[in-house]
């Protein structure tokens, strides 16, 4: 790993990563604060049957327990897109983007092989989306705690579902740096990740809200990100084990394919 | 005792770089001797950029093998580029960062002090004040000129430049070649491509031509001038010099008080031979690279322009 390289890319990223942080904590802080305010509500509309029961349980959280809507904050397409920023915008853009710049050779025309500059930006970026995450995190508990309502989470768990979420968004942004390292441009990388998460999304929303289809959500990846289970001690292993293969699978091609790859001169 | 030559900078042998059926180089074999500035010749397209980027490690040779500073281009780019300064051609640069933050940042990654920044700043007129400006609101030459600077600014072994005078203005050309005399003179090695023939013999030790990914010729610069036939304008008074039996004269026109003719080899026994007081005006236009290449070819049935318009451009181009 090389320490100039690391600091310099999360110079790149300093900005946009103060903004995404602050307002993560924000929306981090509503959940606890609509689970508060409208959880009774709700329930009671879903046992009168005014509104479907599925609408109440998007993805894997539900507005009628505290875990269950962190849950659904943390798989809100807000908080989707404040991660993607970094796990799909920026880890395509890593490689791809230096060589549609054309300023790739100039950084490998330093003694920098391309597995450690690979590497240095995987941990980069890593840390940028750990951070973002670690204040979606921050920002629930934040809200939890004005309303009264830690009680009703374990506090000790929340390490679990970062490292439970950082896994989910490594195996995003590792599938997003192996299209970076692929590919001479931008666009078909980002396309590509886009439509991997995208796709693992649907996969997840489709199986939650049609009973019919429920077993779709064992092939996303999304599935396996279970805050609301961990913050009720309930954490599956083998939901950890699955993302940390996804994590690693992009990880090696990357590794391997990235060295081997003729970088021609830019067009 | 038996006296041995040093082992080449940059040593390549029947060095093939195929891009599927496009043929970038084939069959490439040269030597880059230590403290040689060196010119790579060739048209758009000829394949000089894909040498210099598999000597750095960019690309992959097909078949064939190559080595810098004796380090393997496949195995040990990492060593090499540690070693050497690189200019790419049509260089790219952070716009977002200033003129002096490039340098720093790529001086950081290069891991070695910038010894010759300054030097080369004061030498390219890239002031502290220039060098505080983002990259982007840069002119193209000031892009090339902080390209320069990024590649020399660790004093490297080896320079590899690619295209290096691209962009420059004729007054920071004539600068340019002037830093590239004096690495020669410290006994750095530069390896340099161009498609300018003219911009090579003033600084180039050794020329190499490469035409559709073959190496097409490869010479000293000295003895290529040396060869050349120079035209020679003389101008008199009073009765004609004797222009007979002159070595080298030939293709001799006398109109009235002027001759015109051709000179190849040495000048003296020429100017001995015209040396008279009625000699008026005496021109002997200076040897160009460029006429003596034309000359070599031609002598010699070298490549027809059709080969050099059969070089793949793709080749540089295709990933």
């Amino acid at each position: 790993m090389n320490a100039r390289l690391l600091l310099q890319t999360w110079r790149w990223q300093r900005v946009r990563l103060l903004v995404i942080v602050v307002a993560a904590i924000g929306w981090g802080s509503l959940f606890p604060i609509f689970y508060s305010a409208f959880s009774d509500a709700l329930r009671s509309l879903a046992n009168a049957g005014t509104i479907p029961k599925e609408l109440f349980n998007f993805g894997s959280g539900s507005l009628f327990t505290l875990p269950g809507a962190l849950t659904l904050g943390l798989e809100h397409p807000i908080s989707l897109a404040m991660l993607g920023v970094f796990a799909v915008g920026a880890t395509t853009g890593a490689i791809a983007g230096e060589r549609q710049r054309g300023t790739l050779e100039v950084l490998l025309a330093r003694p920098i092989s391309r597995r450690t500059l690979y590497i240095t930006v995987a941990v980069a970026l890593l840390a940028v989306i750990g951070l973002v995450l670690a204040a979606i995190l921050a920002g629930m508990a934040i809200g939890a705690a004005t309303q009264g309502l830690l009680n009703q989470i374990d506090l000790g768990q929340l390490p679990l579902v970062f490292a439970n979420g950082l896994l989910l968004w490594g195996a995003f942004a590792a599938f997003g740096l192996a299209t970076s390292v692929s590919f001479d441009r931008t666009g078909p990388a980002l396309g590509l990740t886009m439509a991997y998460v995208l796709l693992n999304y649907f996969l997840e929303i489709l199986g939650s809200l049609l009973t019919d289809a429920a077993w779709t959500q064992k092939y996303s990846l999304f599935h396996h990100f279970q805050p609301g289970q961990i913050l009720t001690g309930k954490a599956d292993a083998l939901d950890f084990f699955i993302l940390a293969v996804a994590v690693v699978i992009p990880v090696v091609y990357a590794l391997i394919a990235f060295p081997r790859r003729d970088l021609a001169a830019p067009s | 005792m038996e006296s041995s030559s040093p082992a080449p900078v940059i040593a390549t042998r029947d060095l093939t770089k195929h891009y599927g059926k496009v043929e970038a180089l084939t069959g490439l074999t040269l030597g880059v001797r230590p403290g040689e500035v060196f010119g790579f010749l060739g048209p758009n397209g000829a394949g000089k950029s894909t040498l210099i980027r598999t000597l750095l490690g960019f690309l992959h040779p097909t078949a064939g093998e190559a080595t810098v500073l004796g380090l393997d281009v496949v195995r040990e780019s990492v060593e090499i580029r540690g070693r050497t300064g690189y200019l790419p051609g049509g260089i790219a640069l952070y716009d977002s960062l200033s003129g002096g933050d490039v340098l720093d940042y790529l001086a950081d990654l290069q891991g070695q002090e910038p010894i010759r920044r300054g030097e080369l700043c004061d030498r390219l007129q890239m002031t502290g004040t220039v060098l505080k400006r983002k990259v982007r609101d840069y002119s193209r030459g000031m892009r090339q000129k902080i390209g320069v600077i990024q590649a020399l600014q660790h004093d490297p072994e080896l320079a590899i430049l690619d295209e290096p005078t691209e962009g420059l203005d004729p007054l920071m050309q004539h600068a340019f070649y002037g830093i590239l005399e004096d690495l020669g003179h410290e006994g750095r090695t530069v390896f340099f491509s161009s498609h300018v023939l003219s911009e090579v013999e003033r600084v180039c030790d050794r020329v190499a031509i490469i035409r559709a990914g073959r190496l097409m010729a490869l010479h000293d610069v000295g003895e290529l001038l040396a060869r050349r036939r120079r035209r020679v304008t003389l101008r008199w008074t009073g009765a004609a010099p004797d222009l007979t039996n002159i070595p080298g004269l030939e293709d001799v026109v006398v109109r009235g008080d002027r001759m015109i003719g051709t000179l190849s080899g040495h000048v003296a026994p020429f100017v001995r031979a015209i040396a008279s007081p009625n000699l008026e005006d005496l021109t002997i236009e200076p040897a160009r690279l460029e006429e003596a290449f034309l000359e070599y070819y031609a002598e010699d049935g070298g490549p027809t322009e059709s080969a050099a318009g059969d070089a793949p451009e793709a080749a540089e181009t295709t990933g």
